[in-house]
């Protein structure tokens, strides 16, 4: 197991290096702003004085790099500062949003990875038939719409027509569970679709990878029963793609979760950024930016270390 | 019972039994488990849902007569090689072609082909369609069909320059990268490494967010957040043509690094590019319809699809699809890049083979 662990202790010290670098990206381009943060916040017309008040109220009178590692030092233990706009703490904001983010995509993962992996493995062994091919087009047309296009397209069928599902996803405390789940269920099933697609292709591809190997037909050639062919042959290596593919796109969701949150109203922290981004509140901006990138990149991870760690070649070392 | 439903089954059933007797297997199934499933469908759905399915299989029967009539024009009017090539076109890929030939077509004659202008307030704020206006008018009054005949122009156009930027700085990189090997190539790889990091959308609305929501900046910002995934590919392909015997001899011969890349590099790695170009031009246009969508794209009144949308988006509330046209009209472009795109990689990968 050492050459394992220490594959994967590399792999961590990686990505914390990348998030470290990341966030050095996010501090600095707002230090590139025109001017700085108190004229973009007062604008042209601020008179000197006022200027100077807010960069002592901001803190801009120090040099950068002390500023950097005082936002840095808050931000681990979650402290990302004072809205430009609200004066209420950044941390407070976004705490609720995020869970309500969260919640989202793993409503919408809970319910795509299962079908888009199952349905992955049926297309990848009827490929080229006329299924295949059908569930070609419908998947390349799924990933090549807005996802904005969907979902004011399950607006109109499940919300103004029929009247099954809300088309805006309010949220309050008093709601039970069931009720949280068909409030949000619109949203949820716009991410559903697009996910499911990216998943389904990428699932495919692995396991027809797979099936292209020696091993396979030599399982065939000496007469296995195709189900065990699949299971005992084909499943233990097909881990480390699948682990891949669902990762990859549950990072994927976190992404496209910004313009599903616009679509439906969802109070969750992509709208939060979009809001944020209009009304140039840099603080907020940072701190979405950071946790989108961290989350980014933790599931990247997660799909390395899962990939190494179902790899049977790195478990059992020559 | 009346003439519609009779008239549907009985096509169905005697297109599958021809199927079935010409041993078309699989246009068979189809078939049958279409019949199988208007059972159900017409139990639960009455006269509508067939009527929806037959809608359905008449568009699908239209694309597919233009896509191949399509084919036929362009293996006539094309030299015998590519003739050769378009030949094994799939339907899907002539079908692309076709919808990009069409939306170019609308993009360069837009001041032609649109009724009124852009800007042009001609009625009041959501009146329906009238002789005058094809799809009605928008929040402001202006014609509908005019401004999405002019989003051809500049959507289209302004995701196809960010694609452009970010396919020059990413094939430059990434052909200097292979070629000149080294501390170069490493930090080049690590810089790439840290920027595909973040997510794009997120990226563009940092970046977005300091300099304001400036066309050229816009522009630049998109292909700069692209250019990384070009980078990457090419430093793939060029790194196999690197290492060839040619290569080799060239540079025995004294050539600097531009006659490498122009004359012996670009040539043969220009299949996989191009497919790689479609593919950007698909992200790019899917982030610039994202960002406009969000209000942070192309400004008004410069007329764009994912505005548009955002704009009309009160109308789906009251059960009208003029507000989805713009966004299918994103969709339909994509879709038709991919499918080119599909033919290209499947062409390409063949003829490595």
């Amino acid at each position: 197991m050492g050459d394992v662990t220490r594959i994967i202790i590399t792999r961590l010290g990686l990505g914390l290096l990348t998030l470290l670098v990341i966030s050095v990206l996010i501090f600095g381009a707002v230090e590139l702003l025109p001017g700085d943060i108190a004229q973009a916040v007062l604008g042209q017309g601020a008179t000197e004085e006022n200027l100077r008040a807010l960069r002592t109220e901001l803190g801009l009178d120090r040099s950068a790099p002390v500023r950097y590692f005082d936002w840095l030092s808050g931000a681990i233990v979650g402290d990302f500062g004072v809205s430009l706009l609200t004066q209420s703490s950044v941390t407070d904001t976004i705490a609720p949003r995020f869970a309500n983010t969260l919640f989202l995509a793993a409503y919408a993962a809970v319910i795509a990875v299962p079908v888009a992996i199952i349905l992955g493995i049926i297309v990848a062994l009827l490929r080229n038939t006329l299924f295949d091919r059908v569930a070609n087009v419908a998947t390349l047309t799924s990933i090549s719409s807005p996802e904005f296009f969907l979902g004011y397209i399950l607006i109109l069928y499940f919300s103004v027509k029929t009247g099954m599902f809300p088309a805006i996803a309010k949220l309050s405390d008093d709601l039970t569970f069931i009720e949280l789940l068909e409030r949000t269920f619109l949203p949820a099933l716009t991410m559903v679709l697009v996910v499911v697609a990216h998943m389904m292709r990428m699932t495919r591809a692995a396991i027809i990878n797979l099936l292209a190997s020696p091993y396979i037909e030599m399982a065939r050639l000496k007469g296995t029963p195709a189900w065990k062919v699949i299971a005992r042959h084909a499943l233990p290596n097909a881990w480390a793609p699948i682990i891949n593919v669902v990762a990859l796109n549950l990072a994927y969701l976190i992404t496209g979760v910004v313009l599903v949150e616009v679509v439906f109203v969802y109070p969750g922290i992509g709208q939060l950024l979009v809001d944020a981004v209009t009304k140039r509140d840099f603080p907020v901006v940072q701190a979405c930016c950071l946790i989108f990138a961290a989350t980014f990149i933790l599931l990247n991870l997660a799909a390395d270390v899962g990939s190494i760690l179902t790899n049977p070649r790195l478990r059992h070392p020559k | 019972m009346n003439y519609f439903v009779i008239v549907y089954y009985a096509l169905l059933i005697g297109g599958s039994c021809l199927a079935a007797y010409f041993k078309r297997r699989e246009i068979f199934l189809a078939l049958f488990s279409l019949t199988l499933a208007s059972f159900v469908m017409g139990i639960v759905g009455g006269q509508d849902a067939l009527w929806a399915v037959s809608i359905a299989a008449g568009l699908l029967a239209l694309a597919a007569g233009t896509a191949y009539a399509f084919r036929e024009f362009l293996v006539i009017i094309s030299g015998t090689e590519t003739a050769k090539a378009l030949r094994t076109a799939p339907l899907t890929a002539s079908f692309g072609m076709f919808v990009i030939f069409t939306y170019a077509v609308l993009g360069i004659f837009a001041p032609v082909i649109a009724p009124f202008g852009e800007g042009e307030v001609i009625s009041q704020s959501f009146a329906p369609a009238d002789e005058n206006m094809l799809l009605g008018a928008d929040q402001l009054g202006r014609d509908l069909f005019s401004r999405i005949v002019y989003g051809a122009r500049n959507t289209v156009g302004l995701a196809l320059v960010a694609t452009m930027i970010a396919f020059v700085i990413g094939v430059l990189l990434g052909m200097i990268a292979a070629v000149k090997g080294g501390w170069f190539d490493q930090l080049m790889g690590r810089i790439i490494d840290v920027v595909m990091s973040i997510p794009g959308l997120i990226f563009a609305l940092l970046l977005l967010s300091i300099f304001g929501t400036n066309l050229i900046i816009l522009v630049i910002i998109i292909g700069l957040i692209y250019a990384p995934r070009v980078f990457r590919l090419t430093r793939a392909v060029a790194g196999n043509v690197v290492v060839m015997d040619y290569i080799e001899a060239a540079s025995l011969r004294g050539e600097g690094m531009w006659y490498l890349i122009r004359r012996e590099i670009l040539p043969n790695s220009t299949a996989p590019l191009i497919a790689e170009f479609g593919l950007e031009f698909c992200f790019v246009f899917l982030l610039v319809a994202g960002l406009s969508f969000l209000g942070l794209g192309i400004q008004p009144p410069t007329a764009d699809w994912g505005s548009m949308v955002r704009e009309n988006a009160t109308l789906i509330s009251f059960g009208e699809i003029t507000p989805l046209i713009p966004a299918a009209a994103i969709a339909l472009l994509t879709v038709a890049v991919n499918f080119v795109v599909d033919w290209m990689l499947f062409r390409s990968s063949g003829l490595k083979e």
